[in-house]
């Protein structure tokens, strides 16, 4: 028995095909709308990232930076020992406190008790691992005993933090104590 | 204003006693408020980066040197590092490892908080006498191949021509792929944006002449940053000259531009 | 100091401080489970309509349903994984031609196609004869579903046939790229010892099989006694035999690759000795290993070759076949998080305890599990799952 259908036999093949080929050429456009611009000019990527990368916020300046306004600072920390240590690794960064020149935020700043776990982070002998040619370390209370002082005092009281030898060399030239030291006027050994 | 004629007053009655008393901190910065606020800008510490502008950095080969036998383990770098990304407690774009060898050749590792808090206590944990002990920063390797470029599925992650891996953290989809292929463990995924995060050798601080954040605060120059088209850079003679200076798991094929010198055997 | 936010529950020895995040979790644990199972029960399908394995008839249309349940939801783990599941797109935008992981998006969809067309043309006859018999938003639905058409001639239906057996045949090496890719997603991270082996992919493949075919037999069991429908034993029996087969080879390959890396001791073996026997210990060799797999393997075993009363049978297929389940499931686990729980300093490795309501928690975990159950029960509405459900052959 012959049946008459309205449609032809391979009609659902032919409309299947043809959406497969309308989703293709929405897809492409839609890619071709959607690809960020310039992407894969210069490799796969989008070039934009490198120029925003590069335009990001700098946090940290650096020691000069902050000496421009510091003026006393500068004269201490530039003469002495710690002249290479890092003002902000101990105050904080730069774009916390000054923004176009203007003041914007306080700085934090080290006091008793902290400034000796401050020090001692970098100074601290019972860490074995500091290579003694990069720095001099200090064993507590060992340090203080040696100079017949109570061991509750704090390192500020004998060292500036900011150069630390600037006191204690100003003590022995007031005391006529030989002198060890060289370069001048500076504090540095 | 009160009190800057107030200041006036003070330097003008006793100029000495009132620089004491700033040494001292009685009066502290407020002296500085009187001073004009002079933005002056700072000095390159990269020669000539001021004046590219184009989307690349031409003529320079970047290469980044780390002194083992320098570190002193103070975390100076962590703290520059996240100050500078502000990045989320718990993630590290650099971190300080701490390493003790016993003289049973045992070695014990450790890091904690990635060495931001500093070094502050030794380890209580090793019985026999400690033969070595030593400090390893770790930091971004810039491969050559970069593991985590291959990988990134959607090109969010790349290598400029300039020799930088960068994160387009507009294109990030967070999939973690990376953060798996990297041999060296330095990505992650920042908690807050979602999206995979390294370091990145402070690219926009390098663009502007300046170190990165860690190199420039390093206070025993245990970081090296430089050019390895000039001969007379530091790392060029580092790195041409008869050092003991190797990679990270070099047979990773990756070819990481972060070189160690110094380096130890024990450092994974 | 700062708290810690890390996503393992603790650490063993010294792991790089990035390390302390399992960064891929339940969500990737199931994402290749989900794949695996997909591929695998098209298998079961195209051993009947390629390989002509009449017994499996009953199974050949259900399977293909089952597949394509478990299809829909195959791409859920991953949104619900990634950081940024709106840029998801960008994986077909931009697909970087290196990564391993960019192509899944076009093979993945590829795929769903095959298996929808396959579907909708085996499905043709029913669906024409239900679009005359339907009125109102059904009709136009039974409209759509058969691309408005209505011929059902000789001609029109020996096209039709010619299409299956070619669909079926592509079918077969699409699934098996679909897999074997999946498992190349972690064997080609050279970072990691225990994913990066070349059996990686093989050993995801087989797995698949495995899963697929066990996955059938539990859900023939259950859906046919729900529907009170009688079991076809010896269907029964030859997917069983299929299964053995599948997991003879599964399983060996699995213990190939252990076996291999210790045997050759490379530096990484050190690693991964670590592991296997640490934190991986139970959940690999006790669970996956001894008990996962050494049971149903001897049960199986069992049935294949010896002459086997249908009573029993109808007791150990199904308890094999949930513990094959459940044996990929582990491996999944075990390859997914224990690859992750091993730090790259490769001296040492955290722990990882899995919770009822994060964002990739086991509680959305079941949920991804029991979507694709409920998206074949709507299925079953419009496309009847067995061949003695009142309705035209092809
Ligand atoms: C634009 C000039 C300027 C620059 C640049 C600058 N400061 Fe200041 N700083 C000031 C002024 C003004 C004050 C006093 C603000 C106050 O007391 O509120 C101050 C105060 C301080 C204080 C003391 C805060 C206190 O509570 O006593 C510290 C510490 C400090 N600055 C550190 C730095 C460091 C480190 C840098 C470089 C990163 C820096 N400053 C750069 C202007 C500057
Ligand atoms: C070793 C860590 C360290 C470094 C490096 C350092 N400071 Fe300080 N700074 C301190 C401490 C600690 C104090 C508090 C001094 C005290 O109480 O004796 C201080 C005090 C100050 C003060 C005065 C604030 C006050 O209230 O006493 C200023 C201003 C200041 N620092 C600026 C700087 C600048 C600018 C630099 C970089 C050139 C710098 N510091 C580098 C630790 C440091
Ligand atoms: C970020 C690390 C760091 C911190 C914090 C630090 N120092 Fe230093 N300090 C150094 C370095 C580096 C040197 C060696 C400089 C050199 O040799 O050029 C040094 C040198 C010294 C010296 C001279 C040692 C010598 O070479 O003879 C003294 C004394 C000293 N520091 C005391 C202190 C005190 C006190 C503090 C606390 C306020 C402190 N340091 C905090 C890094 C640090
Ligand atoms: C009582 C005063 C005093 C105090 C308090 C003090 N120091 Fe000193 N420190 C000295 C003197 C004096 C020297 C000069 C070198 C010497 O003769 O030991 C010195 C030397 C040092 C040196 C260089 C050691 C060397 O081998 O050359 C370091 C580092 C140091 N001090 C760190 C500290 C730290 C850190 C603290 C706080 C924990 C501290 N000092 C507290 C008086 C003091």
């Amino acid at each position: 028995m012959q049946q008459n259908f309205k449609s032809s036999y391979n009609v659902h093949v032919v409309r299947i095909l043809l959406t497969f080929v309308g989703m293709i050429i929405v897809g492409s456009l839609l890619r071709s709308l959607l690809l960020p611009s310039e992407f894969g000019d210069y490799g796969h990527y989008r070039p934009g990232a490198v120029t925003e990368e590069a335009n990001r916020e700098m946090r940290n300046k650096t020691n000069d930076s902050c000496l421009d306004c510091h003026y006393f600072v500068k004269k201490i920390h530039l003469k002495g020992v710690h002249e290479v240590v890092s003002c902000e690794v101990c105050h904080g960064a730069y774009s916390d406190h000054v923004k176009d020149g203007k003041v914007i935020g306080e700085m934090p700043v080290y006091r008793g008790e902290e400034i000796k776990s401050l020090c001692l982070r970098c100074h601290n002998k019972i860490i074995r691992a500091r290579p003694p040619e990069s720095i001099k370390m200090i064993a507590m209370p060992e340090h203080l005993e040696e100079k017949n002082v109570r061991t509750d005092h704090v390192c500020n009281q004998c060292h500036h933090v900011h150069a630390p030898y600037k006191w204690i060399k100003e003590a022995r030239e007031m005391m006529g104590l030989p002198e060890k030291w060289e370069g001048g006027s500076s504090w540095k050994k | 204003m009160e009190e800057i004629t107030k200041i006036k007053k003070e330097i003008d009655l006793d100029r000495r006693g009132f620089i004491k008393k700033v040494l001292s901190g009685a009066i502290g910065g407020s002296l500085l408020l009187v001073m004009p606020a002079t933005a002056r800008e700072i000095a390159e510490q990269i020669p000539g980066m001021k004046e590219q502008t184009d989307l690349f950095i031409a003529d320079k080969k970047f290469a980044f040197v780390v002194d083992i036998t320098g570190c002193i383990g103070c975390g100076s770098c962590c703290i520059a590092d996240k100050n500078e990304y502000q990045v989320p407690d718990g993630h590290y774009r650099t971190w300080v490892e701490r390493y003790i060898i016993d003289d049973h050749d045992e070695v014990y590792v450790d890091s904690p908080n990635g060495g931001l808090d500093g070094y502050t206590e030794p380890r209580d944990d090793i019985k026999n006498p400690i033969r070595d002990t030593f400090f390893a920063p770790k930091l971004c390797n810039m491969c050559e191949n970069p593991s985590c470029v291959q990988v990134c599925p959607v090109g969010a992650t790349f290598r400029t021509e300039d020799g930088f891996i960068l994160v387009d953290d507009k294109r990030c989809v967070g999939c973690s792929y990376c953060v798996q292929a990297c041999p060296y463990s330095v990505r992650f995924i920042n908690p807050v944006k979602h999206t995979a995060e390294k370091c990145t050798w402070c690219y926009h601080r390098v663009r502007q002449g300046m170190l990165p954040a860690c190199v420039n605060v390093c206070p025993v120059h245990a970081r090296k940053f430089g050019d390895l088209n000039d001969k007379s850079s530091e790392v060029y003679k580092l790195l041409h000259e008869p050092h003991v200076i190797s990679v990270l798991k070099p047979d990773m094929g990756n070819k990481p531009s972060l070189h160690y010198l110094g380096l130890r055997r024990e450092v994974i | 100091m700062h708290e810690i936010l890390a996503t393992a529950s603790g650490a063993l020895g010294y792991v790089f401080p990035n390390d302390l995040h399992v960064h891929w979790s339940l969500m990737i644990v199931l994402y290749p489970y989900i794949t695996g199972i997909v591929a695998g029960a098209f298998i079961v399908s195209s051993l009947y309509h390629v390989f002509h394995i009449k017994a499996l008839k009953p199974l050949a249309k259900f399977s293909l349903l089952f597949a394509f349940a478990f299809l829909a939801c195959a791409t859920l783990p991953l949104m619900m994984h990634l950081g940024q599941p709106g840029r998801a797109m960008s994986m077909f935008l931009t697909p970087n031609p290196s990564s391993a992981m960019a192509g899944f998006g076009y093979i993945y969809t590829a795929y769903a196609f095959v298996l929808a067309l396959e579907i909708f043309f085996i499905y043709r006859v029913h669906l024409v004869k239900r679009r005359q018999e339907t009125t109102g938003w059904q009709h136009a639905m039974y409209t759509v579903f058969s691309m408005a058409s209505d011929n059902l001639s000789e001609r029109s239906l020996k096209l039709d046939r010619k299409i299956i057996s070619f669909l079926a045949a592509i079918g077969i090496p699409m699934a098996c790229v679909l897999h074997g890719y999946v498992g190349f997603i972690f064997g080609g991270v050279k970072a990691n010892p225990l994913w990066a082996t070349p059996l990686m992919p093989v050993i995801f493949l087989l797995s698949a099989c495995v899963s697929g075919i066990a996955g059938i037999i539990v859900a023939y069991f259950l859906l046919r006694k729900i529907a009170g429908k009688s079991i076809d034993m010896d269907c029964v029996r030859t997917s069983i035999k299929f299964l053995w087969g599948f997991f003879i080879v599964d399983f060996t390959f699995e213990m190939l690759e252990i076996f291999s890396h210790g045997y050759m001791a490379t530096a990484h073996w050190h690693t991964l000795h670590e592991l296997l026997w640490g934190p991986l210990f139970n959940s690999y060799w006790v669970w996956q290993v001894m008990i996962l797999s050494v049971i149903p393997f001897l049960l199986l075993g069992y049935v294949s070759i010896r002459k086997v009363s249908d009573s029993l049978l109808r007791i150990i297929a199904p308890v094999a076949s949930v513990m094959i389940l459940l044996q990929v499931l582990l491996m999944r686990w075990n390859v997914v998080i224990g690859g992750q729980l091993m730090s790259k300093s490769q001296r040492g490795s955290v722990d990882f305890q899995p919770h009822w309501f994060e964002k990739e928690g086991i509680f959305l975990s079941m949920v991804i599990m029991v979507l694709p159950i409920i998206i074949l029960y709507v299925m079953g509405k419009v496309f009847p799952f067995w061949h003695d459900d009142n309705q035209s052959e092809v």
